[in-house]
């Protein structure tokens, strides 16, 4: 038995929707029930086998929503092995309930904290050279490595079940998320510099107002460091500036 | 006018839902949806600036688990809007006196945000108990369908925020064209101050190794690229 394409498809396009009905308790569950629902009457002829399957995946279920295709794609790969008699219940149940946390810290570590600020702040730094074109750079360079992610996560998981780990381990991601980082600091330090000097030449105010600016940076970076709240380093520096540009 | 609130209104709800409830292709992130905001508003560079600091501002901000950090796209979205307002109804595009104004007022509803996003979750429980009594049921098709369910009071909360602050611009601009004029050169001031001071958060945000020598150095090349092109020139 094998699950048609299209239905395969209708799976991994409502894999999108996996927080949409995110709540404290049950997190994802909505979610990934929403998903799994066209493969249930493939899997299963009986209604009964249906709500019995829809229960046992009525458990609370968080992980990160890109990592989620893998643990769809997994979690198909297990039924269709029981619906077929080859494998247990508790092998599916084992399979998600293992896996969603690593592949939250993994998803986490690589999108949200390394390839989201690089490809951010890059698309920052592009603005002086590419104006308004920038953000489609930002979000096509963004994109490419987030949806192919995505679409081979949710393969790799229907075909190959937990092995989906060994092969997520080949990818080195960590070396990648310390690249990545770097870049995001780079690309930022280079923006607050372009800010400084660009805007600084604002009002015939000569080479002061750039230069009060990069200090200004300097002394935000220290505070940064000492956890001074981010707002409160944005309205610091609105006054301070404010200040000295009305009595100049 | 109206129909500048309007589809803002429903850009700000569908980025809403584009952050955290559907496809997460970072079309929400502070950088893309204020452009966008700016260009519904007539004025693409005032969204594109502050969008900028908003991007800088929210860089290394992620939602971890079940705990949200503050939301990035509302903020953003609506200075976007307000500055392109205010611009539009002094009769020109947005300064960066304008611009910095926009930021002031809403840098705050990054916090008022995540909120509204704490409660809107709570909210969603009860589709998590209607999905426990269809299974009850046996009712499949009800079960998944209360994935989608969720989705409506996120667009309407945040796309009527958006909206409103496309709407309340031209009252700003009016009181920020009552401002003396050492205050009004003071906000123009305010920008790149706070394009720095993002900056800056940023570098923090970007959870390197050896990140303050790594934005010295990365600073320090771009000064002297600035320079080079200003003696070239």
């Amino acid at each position: 038995m094998k699950l048609p394409l299209a239905t395969l498809l209708r799976i991994a396009v409502r894999t999108l929707f996996i927080q949409a009905g995110f709540s404290p308790e049950a997190m994802q569950t909505l979610g990934l029930l929403y998903a799994l629902e066209p493969a249930w009457p493939h899997l299963y002829a009986q209604p009964e086998q249906r709500t019995e399957v829809m229960r046992r995946h009525l458990t609370p279920f968080n992980t990160h929503p890109y990592a989620a295709a893998a643990i769809v794609g997994g979690i198909l790969h297990y039924e269709l092995r029981l619906a077929n008699g080859e494998g247990t219940a508790d092998e599916v149940t084992h399979f998600k309930q293992t896996l969603m946390g690593p592949l939250a810290a993994l998803g986490d570590g690589f999108f949200w904290l390394s390839l989201r600020p690089a490809t951010g702040a890059v698309g920052v730094a592009l603005v002086p050279i590419l104006g308004v074109w920038a953000p489609l750079v930002f979000l096509v360079t963004y994109n490419l490595v987030h949806l192919a992610t995505r679409t081979w996560l949710f393969i790799t998981g229907y075909r190959h079940g937990s092995a989906v780990v060994a092969k997520l381990s080949e990818l080195k991601v960590p070396m990648w998320s310390n690249r990545l980082r770097g870049l995001a600091a780079a690309a930022a330090g280079a923006m607050g510099v372009w800010l400084s000097l660009r805007f600084g030449a604002l009002g015939g105010t000569g080479p002061w107002l750039g230069v009060g600016c990069l200090a200004l940076g300097v002394g935000a970076v220290v505070a940064m460091e000492r956890k001074v709240p981010p707002l409160f380093l944005l309205y610091g520096a609105a006054v301070l500036a404010t200040v000295a540009g009305a009595i100049w | 006018m109206w129909t500048q609130v309007l589809f803002t209104s429903v850009w700000g709800g569908l980025m809403a839902l584009e952050r955290r409830a559907f496809l997460q292709a970072m079309v929400s992130r502070p950088l893309v949806a204020a452009t966008v905001t700016g260009l519904i508003g007539n004025d693409i560079q005032a969204g594109l600036f502050v969008g900028l600091v908003f991007e800088l501002l929210h860089l290394g901000g992620a939602s971890l688990g079940g705990a949200h950090a503050d939301h990035d796209t509302l903020p953003a979205v609506a200075a976007a809007a307000m500055a392109a307002s205010m611009g539009e109804a002094s009769g020109s595009d947005a300064t960066p006196a304008i611009w910095a104004l926009s930021i002031l007022v809403c840098a705050p509803f990054g916090r008022a945000g995540r909120l509204l996003e704490n409660r809107l979750d709570l909210r969603a429980r009860k589709y998590f108990g209607r999905a426990l009594t269809a299974a009850g049921h046996g009712n499949m098709r009800a079960v998944a369908r209360q994935n989608l369910r969720a989705l409506w009071p996120q667009f309407v909360f945040y796309g009527l925020i958006c909206g409103a602050a496309a709407a309340v611009g031209p009252e700003v601009g009016a009181l920020e064209s009552l401002l003396p004029l050492p205050l009004m050169r003071g906000l123009a001031w305010a920008y790149p101050a706070m394009g720095v001071a993002a900056a800056a958060v940023a570098v923090e945000g970007s959870h390197a190794p050896r990140r303050l020598r790594i934005a010295l150095v990365a600073g320090a090349c771009t000064a002297g690229v600035m320079y080079a092109t200003q003696v070239l020139r």
